[in-house]
């Protein structure tokens, strides 16, 4: 589901639809997308926790994770490699402490825009001055 | 609202139920929240879905327990403390200025 960002951008690839373009770029999602290859703590609505690094978070907040322990309620921990998490059972999203979020943001939105130019007039509405 | 770069100004008059959430931006508030949990911390961001950015937060889950014998109810509180929070808005029940006590 995700192109490839054009450039060494350190924030995450841009998503392939402009439903979900969009929709990111107008919610705080896309603070989360900014996460992506960081490590994370994601609170699960089930009481649970996972504390993996970030692959992927799409529109609506679907959060990919990998390298990831998984601590249930009861306090146990499974080690497991990919973890994918359905954005409805997401509670929290523990941020970084060394995470600028003004500059990831600002950052994620540059790449959003960087795509809706490059598609160019025909595909995609562009403000027009 | 976050300030992100292409907005427009945003107005200091207050319109809709969201513009008062815009008048603790930066400020400590409480929020609290479905499943019998409270957070109180300062608002950084916050989107529409009530997606909200929370620094310095201190999250309190209570639980009642009941004793078998007396059948008294036991309202216990766990805190914990979290530097900074992304919070998903569909949990959110309410967003206040912090309680005052007394």
């Amino acid at each position: 589901m995700e192109s490839e960002a054009g450039g060494s951008a350190p924030s995450g690839a841009v998503a392939s639809s402009l439903r979900e373009r969009t929709i990111a770029e107008n919610s705080m999602v896309i603070l989360l997308q900014g996460l992506q290859g960081q490590e994370t703590t994601v609170d699960l609505r089930n009481e649970c926790a996972a504390r993996g690094r970030v692959v992927s978070v799409d529109a609506f907040m679907n959060i990919r994770l990998e390298d990831v322990l998984y601590r249930d309620r009861r306090g146990q921990s499974t080690r497991l490699q990919d973890l994918f998490v359905t954005g409805r059972n997401v509670r929290y999203v523990h941020i970084p402490d060394h995470v600028d979020i003004m500059k990831t943001m600002q950052n994620q939105l540059a790449q959003i825009h960087r795509v809706r130019n490059f598609a160019g007039g025909k595909k995609e509405f562009s403000k027009k001055n | 609202m976050a300030d992100e770069v292409e907005q427009p100004p945003t107005t200091n008059t207050v319109e809709e139920p969201l513009d008062l959430i815009r008048l603790s931006l930066d400020e400590r508030i409480y929020v609290k929240m479905r499943n019998d949990r409270e957070l109180r911390g300062r608002l950084h961001a916050y989107d529409q879905h009530l997606n909200m950015i929370l620094g310095d937060v201190e999250e309190t889950v209570t639980t009642v327990e009941i004793d078998e014998e007396t059948y008294e109810e036991l309202y216990k509180s766990t805190k914990r403390n979290i530097p900074m929070l992304f919070v998903r808005g569909d949990g959110v029940v309410l967003v206040a200025p912090p309680l005052r006590v007394g």
